[in-house]
C-alpha cells in the first residue's frame, strides 16, 4: 500500500466527510459552500485532498529528519573537536528553573553532564523565534522580506520531490531528479537577492559569490547525473533504482552506480557540497571575512529558517547520492525506508567528517575546480557510460 | 563590478582583536588597503611615567595578552641595564624555560586563531587544548595563567616548584606528539596548502625594508633572531638553530612557527636540565636610577624593543615601546596588493596580530 493510497483512504473516509458536512449545513441558497463540497466529494476534489495529506506527510518526516540532523552534526562535530556538544535534556529544564528562582545548588550541574543534549535544539529554535525581525533602515524593504521566501519556499518543496521508497512518495512528477535539481538551484536567486536588498557590502559579495559559485559546479553536476540517466533511460528515482538492482556483482550483490561510475560519484559528491554550501564550499557566507555573508543582516526567525535550509539542502543532497549511487531503497530484511535513511545519513555524516577537516577554498579556486577539472572529468564519466552502453552487446557476447 | 572600499574591522571576524582595515577592491581583487589602528590605545607608556620603576613590570605584562611573558622580560632586562643590577644565573635559565613555554603559547594561539581564518574551526579547540597544558605549568610557576607578573626586577619571582622538571617533560613529549599530529592534519591537507602556498608572498629584502621582524622575517628567508644575534639572557650558552623557510608566503610563516615551537621544546629541555643551583633574585635592586637603556628581545612576535630613559627619579623619565606587528602592519598594503579578498585572513592572520602591544 503506498502512500498516496493511505492518504487518498484518509482524505476519503475521514477529511472530505468531516469538512464537508458542515458545508452542507449551510443554506443551499449560498452556492459556493455547496460547490465546494460536491467539488471535495468528486474524484478530483478527492486527488487533490489526498496529495494535499501526502505532502504534509512528507514535509512532517522531513523536519523530523531535520531537527536529528542538527542534532548529529552539532554532536560529530563535537567529537571531533574533543568536546562534548549539546548537553541539554528534559532533566536540566528543572535545573534552569531553579537557578532562575535562585535556588540552585552548584553540585546539581553536575547532572547536565548526562544528558544527550537533544533539548538544545529546541531551545535555540525557541530563542530565535522569540526574538525581533530586524530590517536595516536603508534596506529594499520588499526584496528583503521576498528573499528569504524564495530560498525557504524553494528549499521546502524539495522535500516532496525526494521519495523515501517506492510506496513513499509524495510526488510523482516526470521530470523526476532532473526536478529536484532545477528547484535546487532556485536558492542562489534567492539568496542574491537578499544578498542586494540588505544593502551592505558584506552581503553584496556574498550574494555575488552565490552566483559565481552556481557556474562553477551546476555544469559539472548535471554532467555527472546525465550517465545515471543515460543507463537507467529515465529520470525518475523509482527507475533509477530498479536499474541499479537488475545487474549482479560478486555473490549476487547488486551493481550500484557507484561502482561503474566511480569517478560520476567523486564529481557528484563534490558539487552536490558545493551545491549545499558548506565547508570547502561555504564561500556565500564565508564567515572569516565576510562576517555573515549574504545572512549577515537577518536575525531571528528567518536566521533560524536559513539554518534549517542548509541542513534541508544536505539532507536532500544526500538523498540524490543515495538514489543515483547507491541503490536508493534497496537492501535486505529492513523496510525500503529504513535502509533509505541509513544509506542518507552515511552520506551526511561524510559531509560533517569533510566540514570540520578542512578549510574553505577560495572563489577563484572553486571556479578553477569546477571549469578545470570537474568538467573534464563529468565529460570523461559520461563518454564510459556511454560506450559501455553501446559495447553491451558486444561484451555480453564475449563473456 | 565598480570599485569600493570595505572596513573589515573594528568589529570583524577577521581582526583578532580591535583594528580596522580598509580594503579597496575591485570585484574580489584587493587594489589597495589601509590599516586604521589606535582603537586600542591604553597609554601604557605614559601610564609608565607616573608608577615606580617596579609597578611598571605589571603594565608590560599587560601589552600583550598572548605572550605577557616575553614584555615583561623586555622590561625588565632593560631597567636591569639600567640600574646596573646583575641577575643570578639560576635565574636567567628559569627566564629562558619560561619564555619558551610563552613562545609555545603564544604560537599554538597563533595556530588557534589562524584556522578559523581559514574555515577550520577545529583548528581551534585542538591548539587551544595544547597551550592549555602550558598555561598549567606557567601557573604552577607563577600563580597565573594569562597575565603572569612572573618577572621581578633582578630575577624572577619564585623558584621552580619540586617536581617541575618531571611535570614539564611529560607536557612537553605529549606536545611532541600533537605536533606531528597537525603535520598530519595541516600540512598533507590539500585545500589548506592551496589557501596558504604562494599568497602573501613577502621577499626577504622587502621584509628588511620594511622593518618585518620576527617569523614572519624568517618565514622569507631571512635568518635573523635576536635571541643568536643580539644575545641575552642564558640562549648564548644553548643549543639551537635559527629556523627559516625561504618562499615567504603564509605557508613559510606557518612552517616557521611550527619549527620555533619544536625547537622552544628543545630549547625548555636544555634550560631545566642545565641550571644551576642558586639564588633566583639579585640581592639588592635600587630604587632610583638615572640614564638611558635600551634592549632588545626576540618576542614570539618579533623584535620587542625597550628605550627607557631614568632621570635618577623613582619613576621613568621616558619609556617607548617599539612593537614589531605594529611595523609588520604598517606594511600591510604592500603585501596585501593584487590578492583576493578572501586571502586577507589568510595573510594578515599569518602575520600574528596582537593589537594589544600594536597600540599599547
Amino acid at each position: 500500500m503506498s502512500l498516496y493510497e493511505i492518504c487518498h483512504w484518509l482524505a476519503r473516509e475521514v477529511i472530505v466527510p468531516l469538512s464537508t458536512a458542515p458545508l452542507r449545513l449551510v443554506d443551499s441558497t449560498l452556492a459556493p459552500a455547496g460547490d465546494l463540497a460536491d467539488w471535495m466529494e468528486s474524484s478530483s476534489g478527492l486527488n487533490v485532498v489526498a496529495w494535499g495529506v501526502a505532502v504534509n506527510v512528507a514535509m512532517m518526516v522531513g523536519m523530523v529528519n531535520l531537527i536529528l540532523m542538527v542534532y548529529l552534526e552539532r554532536k560529530i562535530a563535537a567529537r571531533l573537536m574533543d568536546r562534548r556538544g549539546p548537553m541539554l535534556t528534559v532533566a536540566s529544564l528543572g535545573e534552569i528553573f531553579q537557578d532562575l528562582m535562585g535556588r540552585m545548588k552548584p553540585s546539581n550541574f553536575r547532572r547536565n553532564y548526562l544528558g544527550i543534549g537533544f533539548m538544545q535544539n529546541i531551545a535555540d529554535g525557541l530563542k530565535l523565534f522569540c526574538k525581533e525581525l530586524i530590517i536595516p533602515a536603508k534596506a529594499d524593504r520588499l526584496l528583503f522580506t521576498l528573499g528569504p521566501v524564495i530560498i525557504i519556499a524553494s528549499t521546502f518543496l524539495l522535500f516532496v520531490t525526494v521519495p523515501l521508497s517506492d510506496r513513499f512518495a509524495a510526488s510523482a512528477v516526470p521530470g523526476g531528479l532532473l526536478l529536484v535539481m532545477a528547484v535546487f538551484a532556485v536558492a542562489p536567486v534567492g539568496i542574491l537577492t537578499s544578498g542586494w536588498a540588505s544593502n551592505n557590502k558584506y552581503t553584496l559579495i556574498g550574494g555575488m559569490r552565490s552566483a559565481a559559485q552556481l557556474m562553477a559546479y551546476e555544469i559539472p553536476l548535471l554532467l555527472s547525473m546525465a550517465g545515471v540517466f543515460l543507463l537507467a533511460g529515465s529520470y525518475a528515482p523509482v527507475d533509477i533504482v530498479h536499474q541499479q538492482q537488475q545487474g549482479t556483482w560478486l555473490f549476487g550483490l547488486p551493481v550500484w552506480n557507484v561502482i561503474p561510475q566511480f569517478i560520476g560519484f567523486v564529481v557528484f559528491l563534490i558539487c552536490i557540497i558545493a551545491e549545499i554550501e558548506r565547508v570547502p564550499f561555504d564561500l556565500p557566507e564565508a564567515e572569516s571575512e565576510l562576517v555573515e555573508g549574504w545572512t549577515t543582516e537577518y536575525g531571528g526567525i528567518r536566521f533560524a529558517l536559513f539554518l534549517a535550509v542548509e541542513y534541508i539542502r544536505g539532507f536532500i543532497g544526500a538523498a540524490v547520492a543515495v538514489i543515483l549511487f547507491f541503490g536508493g531503497w534497496a537492501g535486505p530484511l529492513l523496510p525500503p525506508e529504513i535502509w533509505f535513511l541509513i544509506k542518507v545519513y552515511i552520506i551526511y555524516i561524510f559531509f560533517v567528517v569533510l566540514r570540520w577537516t578542512v578549510p574553505r577554498i577560495r572563489t577563484d579556486q572553486i571556479l578553477m575546480l569546477g571549469w578545470k577539472r570537474l568538467l573534464p572529468l563529468a565529460l570523461l564519466n559520461l563518454a564510459l557510460v556511454i560506450a559501455m552502453v553501446e559495447l553491451h552487446p558486444i561484451l555480453a557476447g564475449v563473456f | 563590478m565598480a570599485q569600493m572600499w570595505i572596513n573589515m574591522g573594528p568589529q570583524h571576524p577577521m581582526t583578532h582583536g580591535l583594528w580596522n582595515l580598509r580594503v579597496l577592491i575591485d570585484g574580489e581583487t584587493i587594489i589597495d588597503a589601509e590599516p586604521e589602528l589606535g582603537y586600542l590605545h591604553r597609554s601604557v607608556e605614559k601610564i609608565a611615567e607616573c608608577r615606580y620603576w617596579f609597578q611598571n613590570i605589571t603594565l608590560a605584562d599587560r601589552l600583550c595578552y598572548g605572550s605577557a611573558m616575553t614584555w615583561s622580560h623586555a622590561y625588565v632586562m632593560a631597567v636591569e641595564e639600567l640600574m646596573g643590577v646583575t641577575v643570578p644565573p639560576r635565574a636567567e635559565y628559569i627566564r629562558v624555560a619560561t619564555l619558551e613555554m610563552q613562545r609555545i603559547a603564544s604560537h599554538l594561539m597563533w595556530v588557534a586563531a589562524y584556522l578559523p581564518d581559514l574555515g577550520l574551526l577545529t583548528g581551534f579547540l585542538y591548539a587551544m587544548r595544547e597551550r592549555e597544558m602550558f598555561l598549567n605549568l606557567l601557573e604552577i610557576l607563577s600563580g597565573n595563567r594569562i597575565i603572569y607578573n612572573y618577572m621581578c626586577l633582578g630575577g624572577v619571582k619564585r623558584d621552580l616548584p619540586p617536581g617541575f622538571r618531571a611535570k614539564t617533560e611529560r607536557v612537553l613529549k605529549l606536545f611532541e606528539q600533537r605536533l606531528d599530529e597537525y603535520e598530519m592534519l595541516f600540512d598533507s591537507s590539500k585545500i589548506f596548502r592551496m589557501r596558504t602556498e604562494g599568497v602573501g608572498v613577502i621577499a626577504g629584502d622587502d621584509a628588511i625594508n620594511w622593518g618585518i621582524t620576527g617569523p614572519n622575517l624568517r618565514g622569507s628567508g631571512v635568518a635573523f633572531d635576536v635571541r643568536r644575534d643580539d644575545p641575552y639572557s642564558a640562549y648564548p650558552e644553548l643549543d639551537w638553530e635559527v629556523q627559516t623557510e625561504q618562499e615567504g608566503d603564509c605557508f613559510a610563516r606557518y612552517r616557521v612557527r611550527m619549527n620555533e615551537m619544536q625547537e622552544s621544546c628543545n630549547l625548555i629541555r636544555q634550560a631545566l636540565d642545565r641550571m644551576p643551583e642558586g639564588a633566583v633574585r639579585a640581592e639588592h635592586v635600587p630604587l632610583r636610577a638615572e640614564g638611558t637603556a635600551f634592549r632588545r628581545t626576540e618576542d614570539s612576535r618579533g623584535e620587542a624593543l625597550m628605550y627607557i630613559v631614568g632621570d635618577g627619579g623613582r619613576h621613568p623619565y621616558r619609556w617607548k615601546i617599539r612593537s614589531p606587528v605594529f611595523t609588520t602592519v604598517s606594511a600591510a598594503p604592500h603585501f596585501l596588493k593584487g590578492y583576493k579578498l578572501a586571502d586577507i585572513p589568510a595573510i594578515m592572520g599569518s602575520i600574528d596580530m596582537c593589537i594589544g602591544e600594536t597600540d599599547k
